[in-house]
């Protein structure tokens, strides 16, 4: 079973590599979002030292390593699942001898990789060229800003999942996959810091999973977030992937259920 | 002359993986291609009302003709002149005479009923209206769609939808037909009924209709004239009974005696006829010989022995093609 | 070009009965949509709580800005919403089909997927900036809703250019999702006044892929703002060049797409 995964984990990563066109734009999608914020940044302090208790430094940083770890978490298994079922492939799935949710997991973790070699790595190396940000000084703080960021990656494919479930009771809804993808970007803070929301949205996001998704590890490699702390944070986020195995789980019954009596 | 091809030749620049993680890296950056000619040579003609098959192993050239008939690609070299025009340089007007039937590929809306495509075709069309919907009427009568005409694609068997695929392509009322593998994975009943449909479609308006399948029996229902691809290149053009005789394997014939026979016996009888002769059992033998010496042994054996039954098995064109796919090309390119 | 008019009524027909028959999924898209222009909003309203001014720029005319943005993007997407160009056409190969039709290839795949909704889309964006106007205490002279159409107008062909030449690569490349991804990011930079961006990005938003025109400059002209009013005439100028280049582009695709074929 495990050796079945590795190879679908493999499969998703040599699949990635073979289209050359998305691999150039994707680096090139980055560069450019990460650009454009530092630039939109740098306007909006202008004059100002610090805003929401982070210098502009702190935040050029914290804009760069946010994309690029949203360029290792960030996958499309919600629209592919949406589309298989759909166009009915889901049921010959079932079929197979595997866990459907699974497979999509692992093809997912197989982009990660992908996405964190191919997209991630080297562009932090190049935008490091560009903008001068702090790198964290100790191993440590490497350390635990990729555990967070792992748990990240597992928080959004969770996400993902669920709102890939979710076809098997809509049938059509690319629309609320993309509304949802707005939605994670800028709640789990790659468009804005959390500490910039308002204080009663920022209470209201700490009982959500969103900003476990991105601003927790981006925040622990900004340095805004000590080491002590750190260990806290990744805490919350271990809690999430606890937690969000429940709705998965329930959903993915009713929806096999669904499709039983359906017929898909 | 309805449909005339000379030399036509297509030329493709395939790319070639690289096998493995450092091969698809590598093809990142530099990439091999390959030349393949996919159509060679090719030249033929089809009258007006004809109905033929095009046949040829997977990979022959078979879809990338097509594709240059139906003026969807350019041909390399070559020319192709059907209906008096040609057909990619003057594409939107020569596909206002066709219909295409890709038996993979749906050209209805999924979500919506048939009756509901075939309005937006007729549109697509510029279908006068009222001889529009009477022409369809005949096609839903023909077809036998009437049952299912109001239920969304998606909802219907695949019989079902092959048959408003066929009617979507006739909608215009096309001069020529062609159909891509349309019988594929259909069961007997449809297969018949659509091809019923065909033949008359071909009697009473005269349509003329290019098919390519893997079903012989397709063939043996609907044409007269095949035309079989290999490599790109044209290996035979001429009637399906030329082609049975060409390369028909020997014909089968199984008697049922009254007595207790043996081989030997048969062949005492027999001679030294080229024939192969086995025992089925007691009373039964099978013989194999060429087709031409049908008459002679059935008149020997039905005078030397007490005959209950005979049981005479032609060839069927499915043998034929597996004979000509497992005969070396070079032996056959002379055709 | 009469009978493409003809059939766009057709094919909105088919389309309302096409979405009619998921219901559900119509109203949560046009929800969704809500929902992804608030989101930009309120990124614009996070930054302004913490600062008075972006550059020389006020709340509002940020807001008047992004509104407008929104106009022509929306208009645009009624008409060409063929994101899936690629997977579609080239990948399952529904291009061939497409050329077995006697209409123009390009309209064929605009007609199929149109997408009408997208209006409330205009809508809104229409409702942001006259709210913005209101807030600005802008004037309006009697010409402004004349040059406003003709502004919207250009914005939508500088679209249809890019977003037409990005498609047409799909004929040139085998690659699964193409380039308009990429694109749509660089886009919605195109949101804010461009001068928060340093003169190379300006310069790309500006010449390369003018999405400037589509935001700033043209609003600039109702924010009357004079120092951008030279840009604001050559929105015009820039729609037609851009309209033509994707035309251009989509049909030496074409012409390859025969030539080479799958």
């Amino acid at each position: 079973m495990l050796k079945l995964y590795a190879e679908l984990i493999r499969i998703r990563f040599l699949t990635m590599l073979a289209y050359r066109v998305n691999y150039y734009s994707g680096i090139i999608i980055y560069a450019i979002n990460i650009g454009a914020y530092y630039f939109l940044w740098g306007s909006i302090y202008a004059d100002n030292t610090t805003l929401a208790g982070m210098t502009l430094t702190q935040m050029t940083s914290y804009v760069a390593i946010a994309w690029m770890s949203r360029a290792f978490y960030f996958n499309n298994i919600d629209n592919e699942i949406g589309m298989e079922v759909r166009e009915g492939k889901v049921a010959v799935e079932m079929l197979r001898p595997y866990n459907y949710l699974s497979v999509k997991a692992a093809q997912a973790l197989g982009e990660g990789i992908f996405r964190f070699a191919f997209f991630a790595i080297p562009g932090l190396i190049l935008i490091r060229l560009f903008i001068d940000f702090p790198f964290p000084s100790t191993f440590s703080a490497w350390g635990l800003y990729l555990i967070s960021l792992l748990c990240g990656f597992v928080i959004n494919t969770q996400i993902n999942l669920l709102t890939g479930v979710l076809t098997f009771f809509f049938m059509r809804n690319e629309g609320l996959i993309f509304a949802k993808r707005m939605i994670v970007d800028l709640l789990a803070g790659v468009i804005v810091p959390i500490s910039f929301f308002p204080g009663w949205a920022q209470s209201v996001l700490g009982y959500l999973p969103f900003q476990a998704i991105n601003y927790y590890p981006s925040m622990i490699f900004a340095g805004v977030i000590q080491a002590d702390k750190a260990l806290q944070v990744i805490l919350i986020q271990l809690v999430w992937i606890v937690v969000l195995f429940l709705p998965i789980t329930w959903l993915w019954r009713k929806a096999r259920h669904n499709l039983v009596v359906q017929g898909g | 002359m309805m449909i005339q091809v000379q030399d036509l030749q297509k030329v493709f620049q395939i790319h070639q993986a690289r096998s493995g993680l450092s091969g698809a890296f590598r093809d990142l950056f530099n990439r091999n291609y390959k030349t393949v000619k996919a159509v060679d040579g090719l030249t033929f003609s089809v009258e007006e009302g004809e109905m033929f098959a095009l046949i040829g192993e997977n990979g022959a050239g078979k879809s990338t003709t097509i594709k240059m008939l139906t003026g969807i690609l350019n041909p390399t070299a070559g020319e192709i002149r059907i209906n008096g025009l040609v057909p990619y340089k003057e594409r939107e007007k020569y596909v206002n005479s066709i219909g295409v039937v890709f038996g993979q590929r749906s050209q209805l809306w999924w979500d919506l009923s048939p009756m509901e495509s075939f309005r937006l075709l007729r549109r697509v069309y510029q279908v006068d209206e009222t001889e529009g919907v009477k022409w369809l009427d005949r096609l839903i009568e023909e077809l036998d769609m009437q049952s299912f005409l109001n239920q969304p694609v998606r909802k219907l068997s695949l019989g079902q939808r092959m048959r408003c695929e066929i009617a979507a392509s006739l909608i215009h009322k096309p001069k020529l037909l062609f159909l891509d593998e349309p019988t594929v994975g259909l069961d007997v009943l449809v297969k018949q009924k659509i091809r019923e449909f065909l033949r008359n479609l071909n009697e009473t308006e005269h349509t003329t209709v290019l098919l390519t399948t893997h079903d012989v029996s397709d063939i043996e229902a609907l044409c007269k004239r095949v035309i079989v691809m290999d490599k790109g290149q044209l290996i035979f053009d001429g009637l399906l009974a030329e082609l049975k005789e060409r390369w028909g394997s020997d014909t089968e014939v199984t008697f049922h005696l009254k007595k207790r026979t043996t081989t030997d016996d048969v062949r005492q009888v027999l001679g030294d006829l080229p024939c192969e002769i086995t025992q089925d059992n007691e009373i039964t033998v099978k013989l194999k010989f060429k087709h031409e010496m049908l008459p002679y042994v059935l008149s020997t054996i039905m005078s030397a022995f007490e005959v209950s039954d005979v049981k005479v098995q032609e060839t069927s064109t499915e043998e034929i093609v597996r004979n000509i796919y497992s005969t070396p090309s070079e032996v056959v390119s002379h055709a | 070009m009469g009978q493409v008019i003809r059939l766009f009524s057709d094919y909105l027909s088919q389309y309302f009965k096409t979405k009619l028959s998921y219901r559900a999924n119509f109203f949560s898209e046009l929800v969704s949509n809500l929902v992804f222009e608030l989101m930009r909003l309120a990124f614009i309203g996070i930054v302004f709580q913490h600062v008075d001014k972006l550059k020389e720029w006020t709340l509002w005319e940020i807001v008047f800005i992004y509104g407008y943005f929104m106009i022509p993007y929306a208009l645009f997407s009624v008409f060409f919403g063929f994101w899936d160009f690629n997977e579609r056409y080239i990948i399952r190969g529904e291009m061939d089909r497409i050329l077995t039709r006697p209409v123009n290839p390009l309209a064929q795949v605009c007609l199929e997927s149109i997408a009408p909704d997208r209006i409330f889309s205009a809508i809104t964006g229409f409702i942001i900036m006259i709210y913005a106007a209101f807030q600005l205490k802008l004037s309006i002279a009697w010409y402004d809703p004349f040059v406003f159409v003709l502004l919207i107008i250009s914005s939508v062909m500088i679209y249809a250019g890019v977003y037409t030449a990005i498609a047409a690569v799909s004929f040139f490349s085998d690659s699964r999702t193409g380039i308009a991804p990429m694109i749509w990011n660089i886009q919605n930079y195109g949101q804010y006044p461009v001068d928060v961006y340093n003169n190379i990005i300006r310069f790309i938003l500006t010449w390369i892929l003018p999405f400037a025109f589509v935001g700033l400059y043209p609003s600039a002209f109702f924010l009357r703002k004079a120092e951008w009013y030279t840009y604001t005439m050559l929105t015009p100028v820039m729609g037609i060049v851009f309209f033509l280049i994707g035309l251009v582009v989509w049909n030496l695709g074409l012409k390859k797409y025969s030539g080479a074929g799958s």
